[in-house]
């Protein structure tokens, strides 16, 4: 009897006749191209200075004024009024109180870039770390916001990032999706946050859930592994017989090797979210306990070991949409959430620099915006949100390390100089990938739709 | 900036333009061209042309042709000739607007540079440089359009009559036979291949018509009618099916984005969404004629007005078309609703018209003849129209749901409704008054409301509310007794606090009656000592300070009583003394008497005004610390409450003695406790009921006129477009008084004379059914989409469309009885070659099943699949709705149903429609993009769902009679159709018993046997015969 493992040799073999241009993965049916595999590796627009991104994203609105943008005149003129052009989300004049943050600053590394007491680990490699403080986006709503750093559409259903990047430069391993999402919980708006929308679903986020069951179905439902292997090797034969009498129909063909990768992944997934090979060093790196099979370390290392498997691009949603950084009414929470984070993020850097991967390995964290350096009432414990300057940084794979770019005023209220907008930032990230914004479009509706829209300016003082 | 900075560089700009002037007149030898090409033409290029030019136009403006700048940009004029100052460009690059700093990032232009702008502009601003033709834009104009192919009429075309033609067996053969032939001449000779045999055929009709496979028994009875006609009969039964609906609905349903949920943030459920759906499918069970079909989707509620009274429902319900799109807004006020009306005019556009009318919001479309001014004609029409509110963030509870009865039927209904709980509200009343008259409590302690029942030494509980250190205690006990019997205890209120003290709530408050006064009295002191000097306050009126009545102010030393917005001081008082309080409402007059004192010492007030919009009742109590002075109010004592229509005994008329406590007391008040419980609960039913049913849909609003957004953007607004239909397609005008416009939108849509909404409809249902239509954009009839292969045929199927009465099933007859239908699918080396998308029709495309077909095939073959129609999705009740961004609606409801009836959510997607490439909910759908992935395999190969199918189909294989050879040729027709040959049977037969024996050895047992049976199901059922049709 066959077994699954001779009826494979029997697809490579006829692969390298027949059908040998076809990757082993799944197929789209790309309606503008040729049959070819749209996953397969592809040739950028130039040479790209990096070749996967791990895009972390915190939910909820960073505050900017208490992590990386340091105002000692906010902190000078704290108590002091100004007038707002915007609160809660109106425009208008507004009398409003300075609040100074109630967090200390201080210089680390060569660069001397300024951190809060917040992020004391990520101190420590800022020297690696590119910040961001005149990013500024068009919406103070935390759905539309978290829309528009994904998919430079606050409004429409688009593609997002990862979706884009999948579809513009494919993946590198079929035995695994080339975007994967680690999110404990879905950000605002959902699944649209990771969706492909117009184009091909294969390039869609598969959601990652940390625990005991990371992919929905990966698991064989038969512990058995040899039995489930008579029955593939029963399909193989019947689909082999079917595909005989219609062999010029590449979907099947697509169809059967699905099902090989499928049982690539069975093997490959659980591997690559297995971490009993990891060393007690490198898991005290992220802060992880033994074991744990979630919390923020567990996404960084998993990422990092996806990463190393060929995974193109990877998101990792930090929090999702309760309980996150929307600290409206204390600023006191953000304590609690840097300190979730701040190790596991510093922990990648410096794993993915020790292993040699950082010079190609793109680390972009960010928020859908900031928050007001000033309230209402002087004494607020809180901040409300602020979408017209906030803080994000990116790392490795091209960028210049421990360089601040763009300023904001002194109070951190308006981006000055240097301002990045969301769709500069998607536009820096694809050009660092080897990948022109303008020239990555997807026709659609009659119309050629791109991630950037009709915008986007590639930040290139930032590109080392 | 402080002040004398800014006059410092205004002095500068000044000097510094003066000086200017003097070069510029200095310079002046220096010829325009010389000038505008030196110093001019290179600043522009470096400066300005990236972000002004022709990639991009920020601003809506170009700086890189005279009559570009001439245009101007949306900020309006950009140079004024000769003025410098006045100058737009100048100002911006002289960085003296806040919002107009150009370049910008800080790169402000060196001084020079500025200085040769401004002479530019002082001479003259002379250009040369003339638009070429690649700057305008490639935007087809109105009279393009008339010659472009979908705007022109649809024409009269007459089939091919080629004597030559053997193939052919109808009239669109004949086209599709032309085309080859036609195209022989260039030397590409595609040739049909044979035709597919009928048990391809049958399964190929019932998957295409019903989204089933046949079964066992049906192949039986095609295959044994070999008369003439026999596939035509069995496409009017599959057409006959209420699974042909079901089918055909959900492709219609793609079209106009249908998903159970709001799409906002926080992503409401729609309870009523599935009337549409349901609506959908039977408009196509019934072949409602297309053109109504339209029609009442845009215009149901209209035309219900009209019609006869059985129709109304369906037609409301039909609007769901317009709501049903992704919605933006937190609240029913139009906050976001002009992304709302994005949504819902890209649809229309695209699914009736094939255009993308939604281009046009920001700007005129780009290629299409379609202006911002057609968008905003139509923007009017959905201004001016009443939209279903789903809930949303700030407003969480839907409204303006239409009705699916007519107006005079809702008002007969709200009024029955509202008489019948009237009736029972004062059935409960009858009930209450009954109860608190023999209420043991009263008995107790007389009507002081039940503080001889409450614990000592506790602040007051139900139903008395209390807030701050308040107790009850036996010193607080009044010392008269002339209102209730002699007592033990009274209330003490500790706290000085505004916002602190006690609340009583009367359960038969008093309303205002002709002729009848109001009654009402306490017992109060301040405690003893009190030395604070602010006041505390009864409060008497409707609700918590909903409706005020009278206002009475207490400090330790003084009593004071508001008349009108004055306060009254009545009488000095002294701490540790009771005072009586006794007030009569005379509600006609809104004014009132009373008096206040101790028995030796009483003082009388009159003609004291009641709160000036009292509204005539009285049923809340309240002592708190808000009273005429300032500051905290003293403790005090309350006693001996009373509040009814008839006067108070006089405080010296003595104390009243204990009423006698009556022997069946309890029985009574048990009763009584058990009516007001039963009256209540239906109370409660009946003012839960909607007395008559709702739809998420439409109806006519406030007629209004909108003004073109500029870019697109709410605040912007410039001119006011009437309401109107495209230009490119008559450009007619809403007539006065006519409502939103929306039935004349219908009607312009849908008349014979618009080009498009007959083509982009038969061109969709030759999609469905072959897999891609005439015109490959099915939803894009515009430049840039496909052109037609065939549009003679397209023109002829347009045409029979119509003049059939717009009959949908008519259309799949003409088109499944073609021979091209009937080809078979099979590879044929040269056609290949020629034509590998086999747009030319020259075998029959095969195609993967969509996500609905493979689940409902699989439930069907397994036997689980539930053929009725479900009640709507089982949402959590409306009253427990509060989702919010942070934590939206989501949920999975499994059910056996066919899938077209799962309830499909847009933020966070049914994980398997989304897995298997549903349409995404979240915009009009022409075609689905089939994907084959690994996630797909694992799910067919580990999921629950195909686990626990494949255990059913393997029980019904296994009640088959006969040997395992038999089992497996029934079970294979089952799920392919066919029954394979022998070799592959056999090959089955073993792996079948290979299995067996694993699990159990030699000896089989059920357990084995259904589990050997499971497994070859889920090979049968994920196998490429199953998830294809040829």
């Amino acid at each position: 009897m066959n077994t699954f493992q001779q009826t494979r040799r029997d697809f490579l073999s006829r692969a390298s006749g027949g059908f040998g241009a076809i990757a082993l993965a799944g197929m789209c049916s790309d309606l503008q191209g040729s049959q070819d595999n749209p996953l397969a590796s592809r040739e950028a627009h130039h040479p790209a200075k990096a070749d996967r991104v791990i895009f972390l994203y915190s939910t909820g609105g960073t505050s900017h004024i208490d992590t990386f943008n340091h105002r000692p005149q906010l902190i000078a003129d704290h108590g002091k009024s100004i007038t707002a052009s915007r609160w809660l989300n109106q425009s208008g004049e507004y009398n409003r109180f300075l609040i100074k943050p109630r967090f200390s600053f201080q210089q680390y590394g060569q660069s001397g870039t300024w951190v809060s007491e917040l992020f004391p680990h990520l101190g420590s490699v800022i020297d690696d770390v590119c910040v961001l403080n005149a990013m500024h986006c068009e919406s103070d709503g935390h759905d539309k916001a978290t829309l528009a750093a994904h998919t430079g559409s606050a409004q429409f259903a688009r593609p997002s990032v990862g979706s884009w990047v999948s579809y513009g430069l494919g993946t590198v391993n079929q035995n695994l999706p080339s975007f994967m999402v680690l999110a404990p919980a879905a950000p605002y708006a959902g699944a649209q946050t990771w969706g492909s929308d117009f184009l091909p679903a294969c390039h869609q986020g598969t959601h990652v859930l940390p625990g005991a069951e990371p992919l929905p179905n990966i698991r064989p439902r038969n512990r058995d592994t040899e039995m489930q292997q008579m029955e593939l090797a029963l399909l193989g034969r019947l689909n082999q017989s079917h595909f005989a009498q219609r062999s010029a129909d590449l979907a099947l063909d697509a169809r059967i090797r699905s099902f090989e990768t499928a049982f690539g992944m069975q093997r490959e997934a659980p591997e690559a979210f297995d971490l009993s090979q990891e060393s007690e060093e490198t898991l005290r790196l992220y802060g992880l306990e033994r074991g744990a099979t979630s919390g923020f370390g567990w996404q960084c290392l998993v990422a990092r070991r996806l990463a190393e498997r060929g995974v193109r691009f990877l998101e990792l949603i930090d929090v999702g949409s309760s309980g996150n950084w929307d600290s409206h009414g204390d600023m006191g929470d953000h304590i609690r959430l840097a300190a979730a984070i701040d190790k596991p993020i510093a922990g990648l850097l410096t794993d993915l620099k020790q292993r040699g991967m950082l010079d190609r390995t793109l680390v972009v964290w960010t928020t859908e915006f900031g928050r007001t350096p000033f309230h209402q009432q002087a004494d607020h414990a809180g901040r409300e949100h602020h979408n017209l300057c906030f803080s994000s940084w990116i790392a490795g794979g091209g960028v210049k390390g421990g360089m601040v770019y763009g300023q904001s005023d002194e109070h951190g209220i308006l981006a000055t100089e240097d301002k990045v907008h969301t769709h500069d930032l998607h536009a820096t990230l694809l050009h660092l990938l080897g990948i022109d914004h303008e020239r990555l479009t997807f026709r659609h509706a009659g119309r050629d739709f791109r991630l950037t829209d009709v915008h986007g300016n590639v930040v290139h003082k930032i590109i080392a | 900036m402080g002040n004398f900075e800014k006059v410092t560089r205004q002095f500068i700009i000044a000097c510094v333009t003066a000086s200017i002037v003097f070069i510029a007149q200095m310079c002046r030898a220096e010829n325009d061209e010389d000038f505008f090409e030196s110093r001019v033409r290179p600043v522009l290029v470096k400066h300005c042309q990236d972000c002004h030019g022709a990639k991009k136009q920020e601003g809506g403006l170009r700086l890189d042709s005279r009559d570009a700048w001439m245009r101007g940009g949306d900020r309006g004029e950009t140079i004024s000739i000769g003025q410098a100052d006045k100058s737009l460009l100048i100002q911006a690059v002289r960085h003296e607007v806040a919002d107009l700093m150009m370049p910008p990032n800080a790169k402000k232009l060196d001084n020079a540079e500025i200085a040769d702008l401004e002479a530019w502009v002082n001479r003259g601003a002379h250009d040369p440089r003339r638009e070429t033709v690649s700057q305008t834009s490639n935007r087809m104009g109105l009279d393009q359009a008339r010659t472009f192919w979908s705007f022109q009429p649809v024409q009269q075309i007459v089939p091919p009559n080629d004597s030559e033609d053997r193939w052919s067996w109808t009239s669109i053969d004949a086209f599709l036979h032309a085309k080859w032939k036609e195209k022989e001449t260039t030397g590409s000779r595609v040739s049909p291949v044979s035709d597919a045999d009928r048990r391809t055929l049958i399964r190929r009709a019932s998957f295409d018509l019903t989204g089933l496979p046949p079964s066992p028994e049906e192949i039986n009875t095609f295959l044994s009618d070999e008369s003439e006609g026999a596939f035509g009969r069995l496409i009017d039964r599959l057409l006959e099916s209420p699974a042909y609906g079901e089918r055909w609905g959900r492709h219609w349903l793609d079209v106009a984005r249908y998903a159970d949920t709001a799409g906002d943030g926080a992503d409401y459920p729609v309870r009523e969404a599935g009337k549409y759906r349901n609506w959908v499918i039977n408009a196509f069970n019934r072949d409602q004629p297309f053109d109504e079909f339209i029609r009442e989707q845009i215009a149901g509620d209209i035309l219900a007005q009209s019609g006869p009274v059985e129709k109304y429902a369906d037609r409301v319900t039909a609007t769901g078309f317009l709501a049903i799109g992704k919605r933006y807004g937190y609240k029913a006020a139009p906050d976001y609703q002009y992304l709302d009306f994005a949504d819902a005019i890209d649809s229309i556009g695209r699914s009736v018209l094939g255009l993308s009318v939604g281009c046009a919001r920001c700007h005129d479309h780009k290629y299409d003849p379609i202006s911002a001014a057609d968008y905003y004609a139509w923007y009017g029409i959905l201004e001016s129209t009443r939209w279903a509110f789903p809930g949303g963030e700030e407003q969480k509870r839907p409204a303006h749901f239409p009705a699916l009865v007519p107006a005079e039927e809702v008002a007969k209904r709200d009024k029955i409704k509202a008489d019948e709980l009237e009736r029972l509200d004062q059935q409960i009343a009858v009930l209450k008054r009954e109860r608190s008259e023999i209420d043991p409590n009263r008995l107790a302690g007389g009507l002081d409301l039940g503080l001889e029942s409450q614990p000592l030494g506790k602040p007051p509980g139900p139903p008395w509310l209390s807030a701050g250190p308040n107790a009850v205690l036996a010193e607080a006990q009044s010392p008269f007794a002339h209102v209730h019997p002699a007592g033990k205890q009274g209330v003490r209120i500790g706290s000085g606090q505004p916002n602190e003290g006690v609340r009583y709530v009367f359960e038969n408050g008093l309303r205002a009656t002709p002729e009848k006064q109001m009654h009402f009295t306490v017992d109060f002191r301040a405690v003893e000592g009190a030395t604070e000097k602010g006041a505390f306050r009864f409060y008497l009126g409707r609700g918590v300070i909903e409706s005020l009545a009278v206002e009475c102010s207490v400090t330790s030393t003084e009593f004071a009583i508001r008349n009108g917005d004055k306060w009254q001081v009545i009488r000095q008082i002294t701490p540790g003394t009771w005072y009586s309080l006794r007030l009569t409402l005379d509600p006609s007059a809104k004014s009132l008497t009373g008096s206040v004192g101790t028995l030796q010492d009483q003082t009388a007030f009159q003609d004291i005004q009641t709160g000036p919009n009292w509204d005539g009742v009285v049923d809340c109590f309240i002592c708190d610390g808000i009273g005429h002075v300032p500051g905290a109010a003293c403790a005090r004592d309350l006693d001996n409450l009373g509040l009814q229509d008839h006067a108070f005994a006089k405080l010296d008329s003595g104390p009243v003695n204990p009423i006698v406590r009556p022997p069946d007391i309890d029985q009574r008040m048990a009763k009584l406790d058990a009516d007001i419980k039963a009256m209540t609960e239906s109370r409660q039913l009946v003012s839960n009921s909607v007395p008559y049913p709702v739809a998420y849909g439409v109806t006519e609003g406030a007629t209004v006129n909108s003004r073109i957004q500029v870019r697109g953007e709410p605040q912007r607004l410039s001119d006011v477009i009437p309401r109107r239909n495209l230009e490119v397609l008559g450009g007619d005008m809403v007539p006065e008084h006519a409502g939103s416009g929306r039935l004349e939108l219908a009607n312009w849509l849908t008349r014979p004379t618009n080009p498009l909404t007959a083509r982009v409809f038969v061109n969709r249902v030759w999609q469905w059914h072959f897999g891609q239509g005439l015109v490959a954009s099915p939803s894009d009839f515009g430049s840039r989409g496909e052109l037609p292969t065939h549009p003679e045929l397209l023109d002829w199927l347009a045409n029979e469309f119509m003049a059939s009465g717009w009959s949908v099933k008519s259309l799949h007859r003409w088109i499944m009885n073609s021979r091209a239908y009937q080809l078979a699918s099979v590879d044929q080396a040269e056609n290949i070659a020629l034509d590998p998308s086999n747009r030319l029709h020259w075998r029959f495309s095969r195609r993967g099943l969509d996500a609905e077909s493979i689940r409902d095939a699989m439930l069907a073959v397994s036997g689980r699949l539930d053929r009725s129609i479900p009640e709507t999705h089982p949402f959590p009740s409306v009253d427990t709705w509060g989702y919010t961004i942070h934590s939206p609606f989501h949920a999975v409801y499994d059910s056996n149903h066919r899938s077209v009836y799962l309830m499909v959510q847009r933020n966070r997607r049914h994980p398997y429609l989304a897995l298997f490439d549903a349409a995404d909910p979240n915009q009009s759908i022409a075609s689905r993009q089939p994907t084959t992935t690994p996630t797909q395999a694992l799910y067919l190969m580990n999921s629950p769902l195909v686990h626990d199918l494949s255990e059913a189909f393997a029980r019904r294989v296994a009640s088959i009679d006969g040997d395992d050879a038999a089992k497996l040729r029934w079970a294979f027709e089952a799920m392919h159709g066919q029954i394979p040959e022998d070799a592959v049977v056999d090959d089955a037969i073993g792996f079948v018993s290979a299995y067996r024996k694993k699990l159990a050895g030699s000896q089989a047992t059920d357990e084995s046997d259904i589990a050997a049976w499971s497994a070859l199901a889920r090979v049968l059922m994920t196998s490429n015969a199953f998830l294809y049709v040829d």
